[in-house]
């Protein structure tokens, strides 16, 4: 059953008012609470029991499966499993994310290792959003890893992002690329108080034109601290584009290192890197539309992890 | 409209171990009287956009006072000022990500509409439609972004309006209506117009001619008489440096 709580994680991370259509799975305090399959999306229990295999059909088009992770359990840290099989020709959106909801001074956390295979011109849209919440005073962590293989001609589209409210978080994003295939990452943190994030990407160009872009945008407030490390590693002739800004409020902490291996002589790889505080003229410009101060840094940090 | 009273703009320097004050503004006084188009010119470096920007509250006034309707708004803030009906149109206008043309026209108006942003387009005339969900960000080209910040100042129907070097990254084919736009603006509610720039389609328009140089207006009047001045101005910009020697070096 889903309490309030639940239902308000469930919201912000999923977008999920009651139970959604079509498949999925909803997965509280490292238990399954609620499944649901389609005809063309099955979710099983891997054999281990320690996380689901989902299996997309070849041909699937504009279907969706919901797999939030809520947690509410004092002194949890709930490790899980996932595979997505992502069959030839598909194009499904994947809803994932995890809300931790902290009662008491017991820490809680979670790591969703999550693989996917996504076969020869199949498109995946992957959503996935971490919340932290509750008046409790516990640690709430978020270790997520994500694994993706690309097929031929397979394109992926990535937005991962942590809205607020996690202590600690280490994510790991690692992919390789098939032949003319496409990956697109987003990723939006926003820490605050004494929190810290890492960001770690390996993004592996190994078949001829394959292209990925990977976008992030951190925004440390408070004494938090975050750190990216991304490298597109090329091996073909390839395209890949990193461009990470962060935006330092209050006291906030942050290192960026893109880092660009071209292992073959076609390979084209760039990157941009800013780090700083809101540009005066943004503000400027803003407060001359009538927006006050503090609406216009809300406004361009509203703007920025949009 | 707008009166600017023994208004000082100074900035402190340091040449050669000694310190000291530099008057960027130079105890300008002027009245600008609603519902007319002035043009402000004069060499690099005379304090043009400066002036524009005290008036905005973009930079503070040092001394003196700038009233508005009558009263003295020289203490208000940028955003005090945009509420009360000035608009300002930046040189360089900022760029942003994650803020798209649509969401600054919402700011400038208050409108979410979808309808009406659309009749605001179309008023405006000089953006095309498509330009509505594009980000105000690095990939616009200069005459793009310049297009949507006339566009955000005109949508704002501000009872004062300043351009700051509109015509900056503008094709010339865009600068003729870009002035018609501007009089009809003036005709329609009446909006006191000023419009700094170095472009003789806006000293041609203008009803007055403001001529800035050294922090201090050197003339203000209409284009004919204004000539004189914009000619010396233009031959030598090294004055102090010759004394007036034709044929110095």
């Amino acid at each position: 059953m889903l309490n309030n709580i639940d239902k308000q994680l469930l919201k912000t991370v999923a977008d999920m008012e009651g139970l959604p259509k079509g498949a999925y799975n909803i997965r509280k305090n490292g238990k399954l609470l609620q499944r649901q399959t389609s005809a063309n999306i099955d979710i099983e229990t891997n054999a281990e029991g320690t996380g689901i295999i989902v299996t997309i059909k070849p041909g699937t088009k504009n279907e969706s499966v919901h797999i939030p992770v809520i947690l509410s359990e004092a002194g949890l840290y709930d490790v899980v499993y996932n595979a997505f099989i992502i069959g030839e020709d598909a194009d499904v959106t994947i809803i994932a994310g995890c809300g931790i909801h902290c009662g008491t001074s017991a820490p809680e956390g979670h790591a969703g290792i999550h693989e996917f295979q996504v076969g020869n011109n199949a498109k995946v849209s992957y959503v996935e959003k971490h919340f932290g919440a509750g008046e409790g005073t516990g640690r709430r962590t978020l270790n997520p890893t994500t694994k993706i293989f690309l097929a031929k001609g397979a394109s992926a589209q990535m937005e991962l992002t942590q809205i607020s409210g996690v202590d600690e978080a280490n994510r790991v994003n690692e992919a390789i690329l098939g032949p003319d295939s496409l990956l697109l990452i987003t990723e939006r943190v926003m820490t605050e108080g004494a929190q810290t994030a890492i960001s770690t990407n390996n993004i592996i160009l190994q078949e001829a034109n394959s292209r990925a872009n990977m976008i992030s945008r951190s925004v440390m407030k408070g004494n938090s601290k975050q750190t990216f490390y991304a490298t597109m590693d090329a091996r073909a002739k390839c395209f890949g584009h990193i461009e990470c800004d962060a935006i330092i409020m209050d006291n906030g902490t942050n290192e960026t290192m893109p880092s660009l291996k071209a292992g073959h002589p076609d390979a084209e790889l760039t990157h941009e890197a800013s780090i700083g505080k809101i540009a005066s003229d943004q503000l400027t410009k803003l407060m001359s539309l009538g927006l006050t101060y503090d609406q216009a840094v809300n406004r361009i940090i509203q703007g920025f992890l949009k | 409209m707008l009166e600017l009273k023994n208004l000082y703009f100074t900035v402190p320097i340091s040449d050669n171990g000694n310190s000291g004050e530099r008057n960027i503004i130079d105890g300008i006084n002027f009245t600008f009287e609603q519902g007319k188009f002035y043009t402000v010119t004069g060499p690099n470096g005379s304090g043009k956009t400066t002036l524009a920007k005290l008036i905005m509250g973009i930079n503070p006034i040092s001394r003196g006072a700038v009233y508005y309707e009558g009263r003295d708004i020289s203490s208000l803030t940028i955003t005090e000022r945009a509420k009360a009906g000035i608009a300002y149109s930046f040189q360089q206008p900022a760029r942003f990500k994650g803020i798209t043309f649509r969401d600054l026209l919402t700011m400038a108006t208050g409108i979410e509409d979808e309808k009406q942003l659309m009749d605001i387009i179309f008023h405006v005339g000089i953006c095309p439609m498509s330009f509505l969900d594009k980000e105000v960000d690095a990939k616009l080209s200069g005459g793009e972004i310049k297009k949507i910040e006339l566009a955000l100042t005109i949508a704002a129907n501000p009872k004062l309006a300043i351009y700051d070097e509109p015509d900056t990254g503008i094709d010339l084919w865009t600068i003729g209506p870009m002035v018609h736009l501007l009089k009809k603006e003036i005709s329609r509610h009446p909006t006191t117009t000023i419009v700094v720039s170095h472009n003789r389609v806006f000293l041609e328009a203008a009803d007055v001619v403001l001529i800035i140089d050294k922090g201090k207006i050197a003339f203000s009047g209409d284009l004919t008489d204004a000539l004189p001045f914009l000619t010396d101005l233009n031959v030598c910009t090294y004055r102090d440096s010759c004394g007036g020697n034709p044929d110095a070096e």
